[in-house]
């Protein structure tokens, strides 16, 4: 039996969305961490697919890294963050409005799509082509409406992976890919474990805070 | 000195603030200091043999030079030197530090690495990583005075830039997709046929970078990162780090083939003039000193970018406005650690009567004011005449009319609240001025006379340098 990969790009695409809009919907961080961590899981998955079919040693690190950087080390530091804010693992600001994001979720990816068909697809020929665009947009829609800010690395990651899932359909041959998603990795790492431990020692909230200092 | 050839001072230059970030890492913090004011010297030093010598070309595949890296990368090394040998003023007065000087010093200098490297490559994926880099370096510098409006200033700051810049790297994809390269020099010299991925990699690299310029609406970290920023280092990111995005953004925009199309150049023109009005106007509500200077740097970002777009003769103006702003502005922001750090106050309305409380600082508080407003006859004035008259040799008076607006509410406003700090009567008596409290304001005379000599006079090496530049991207010189 052959396996045709345009399929599993879409079939693994379709799981990488769903779990966009999952995370969308929810407001308690423990779920939102695994979530995210499964999402760059069936990443790896896929770069690892990619790799194999592209026998491309470069796609196969960069497999290897969204596996141990993304789905394990930065959800596992997360993690420990909620413990060290002895927190209720649940954003405030959100937890009322999980309706309001999940349809506001939806409501963005038929747009994103839209405007992907509109402008983009002509450029992409693939059945996935839009699918990294609507998930950069679900990245940049969880940064913009919550204040937690351990949600917002979660975001943050949505953003990441929608690159690295770009890169790999559509610009397998980009100069110095592995080297920027270390970068990332590295990036995301310190926002996780710098400023946030910063964050518990000066402010012992993960809300983020509006100081009358930050006005105007 | 000039004998070494253009390649052993590119590489100094280089090193240099690698090696400073190393070397200050040294357990004893004066051999820190000394470490790091040696280096970011050198800096100065590779960044003057490369201006003096007019060096340009390529070395090896990531390597090069044109007038327009040097441009940015002499105000970037000049900017790192003074800021460097102010922060022992500064770091002195800090009650309890985040950072011990060693980290500070450390991260100041891999800062500025991270920047020098933006201008010194080719590779327009290397300079994104540059890019990147600047947010990793600065983002703990913001918290070295502990307060949760710094943890808060440094968070907004790392995400909203890094999102940003998850855009810009967007464009770079369809920028390889649509020309099979990431080589700037390369694509400038040989620009490829317009297509719609080029042209979409311009937008989403004016969005991406654009937020790290701060451009409305995408500046929000940008007053919250430059307040909170210890003064040394809100005057890099003001001076530099804005400026240093601008110059990622605009190796992407030089890829386009002359003339650029009108829809690209308009969308350029918009965002500039929207950032510099709107930054105006906010400038005239604000309440920290700090926050007012940070909103005046988003106006002279939007000038830059509106004479960029304007093209002839307003890009040459763009260039001089960012070379002259970069000097008076981290003059300003010197000013400011002083003030702040003598009075213990953030607010304008609570601080008076600083010609007499910190005469020399207040002084150049006062002049910094004029210099950042584009006052004559400081170089920002000659810079935002020349893209008003390059507004006007387009023919469109309403463009010329709304830069003209936003530079007068912009000089009105700030010059308003200065004076007041400077001039204003205070109602209680000056106390006697503290030896050392103006410590490190000679370093913002140093800066504010740059940026007078270059209304004045055509500086030697740099304003050919500037004409160079403008003529590599397309404009005119006076």
């Amino acid at each position: 039996m052959t396996i045709d990969s345009g399929e599993v790009i879409a079939l693994v695409g379709v799981g990488i969305l769903l779990t966009a809009l999952y995370l969308q919907s929810e407001s308690f961080v423990a779920p939102l961490i695994r979530g995210v961590a499964f999402q760059s899981l069936l990443l790896g998955v896929l770069l690892g697919w990619l790799a194999w079919t592209d026998r491309s040693v470069d796609l196969a690190v960069v497999a290897g890294l969204v596996v141990v950087i993304r789905a394990a080390i930065i959800p596992y530091v997360l993690t420990r963050q909620i413990r060290a804010f002895r927190w209720k693992v649940r954003e405030l600001h959100a937890a009322h409005r999980v309706t309001g994001h999940a349809l506001g979720a939806v409501a963005v990816t038929v747009i994103a799509w839209i405007v992907f068909e509109e402008t983009l697809a002509p450029l992409f020929p693939s059945a996935a082509g839009a699918l990294p665009f609507v998930l950069l947009v679900q990245g940049l829609l969880m940064l913009a409406t919550r204040q937690n800010t351990l949600v917002q690395v979660i975001g943050y990651l949505e953003e990441e992976n929608a690159i690295v899932y770009a890169a790999a359909l559509f610009a397998r041959g980009f100069p110095l890919f592995v080297e920027v998603v270390v970068f990332l990795d590295v990036l995301g790492v310190t926002l996780v474990g710098i400023i946030l431990s910063i964050q518990r020692d000066v402010t012992g909230t993960p809300e983020s805070a509006h100081p009358e200092e930050l006005t105007g | 000195m000039i004998a070494l050839d253009p390649r052993e001072w590119v590489l100094l230059l280089l090193l240099a603030p690698a090696g400073g970030a190393i070397l200050a890492l040294l357990p004893n913090a004066r051999a820190s200091e000394a470490a790091a004011r040696v280096a970011s010297t050198l800096a100065v030093a590779g960044a003057l043999a490369l201006l003096v010598t007019g060096a340009t070309g390529r070395w090896g595949a990531y390597l090069g030079l044109d007038d327009l890296s040097d441009v940015f990368l002499t105000t970037v090394a000049a900017i790192y030197a003074t800021s460097t040998w102010y922060s022992r003023r500064y770091l002195r007065a800090v009650a309890r530090p985040f950072l011990t000087p060693q980290t500070y010093y450390a991260l100041l200098g891999a800062f500025s690495f991270a920047m020098i490297a933006t201008l010194l490559v080719t590779d327009l994926g290397l300079m994104w990583i540059g890019i990147e880099g600047t947010t990793v370096a600065s983002a703990l510098l913001i918290v070295l005075e502990r307060r949760p409006a710094s943890v808060e200033a440094a968070w907004r700051y790392t995400i909203i830039a890094s999102a940003g810049l998850t855009i810009a790297l967007f464009a770079l994809l369809l920028l390889y997709g649509a020309t099979g390269t990431l080589d700037a020099f390369a694509l400038a010299a040989h620009p490829p046929a317009l297509s719609l991925p080029m042209e979409m990699a311009v937008v989403l690299g004016l969005v991406g970078y654009g937020t790290k310029i701060g451009l409305f609406p995408l500046h929000t970290w940008l007053p919250d990162a430059h307040s909170e920023a210890p003064s040394p280092v809100s005057a890099m990111f003001s001076g530099v780090l804005l400026p240093s995005a601008l110059y990622a953004f605009l190796r992407i925009y030089r890829v386009l083939p002359t003339p650029v199309p009108v829809s690209l150049s308009d969308l350029v023109l918009t965002f500039g003039l929207v950032t510099a009005l709107v930054a105006a106007f906010l400038l005239q509500r604000q309440r920290s000193f700090k926050r007012l200077l940070a909103y005046s740097s988003m106006e002279a970002m939007g000038l830059a970018l509106a004479g960029i777009a304007l093209g002839g003769i307003a890009i040459y103006g763009a260039l001089l406005l960012l070379v002259a702003h970069a000097f008076a502005k981290s003059a300003a922001f010197y000013c400011s650690g002083n003030v702040l750090q003598e009075t213990g106050l953030r607010r304008i309305d609570e601080v008076r009567d600083l010609r007499y409380r910190l005469p020399f600082t207040g002084t150049a508080w006062l002049l910094a004011g004029f210099g950042v407003t584009g006052a004559p006859p400081f170089g920002m004035f000659l810079g935002e005449v020349l893209i008003v008259v390059g507004a006007l040799a387009t023919g469109d008076v309403t463009v010329a009319a709304i830069l003209v607006i936003a530079i007068l509410v912009s000089f009105l406003g700030v010059n308003s609240q200065i004076g007041q700090m400077v001039l204003g009567p205070s109602s209680a008596p000056a106390a006697p001025v503290r030896a050392g409290a103006e410590a490190g304001v000679e370093y913002a005379y140093l800066n504010l006379g740059v940026s007078l000599a270059l209304g004045v006079a055509s500086l030697p090496y740099l304003t050919i340098a500037i004409r160079g530049a403008a003529a590599v991207l397309g404009g005119s010189s006076p």
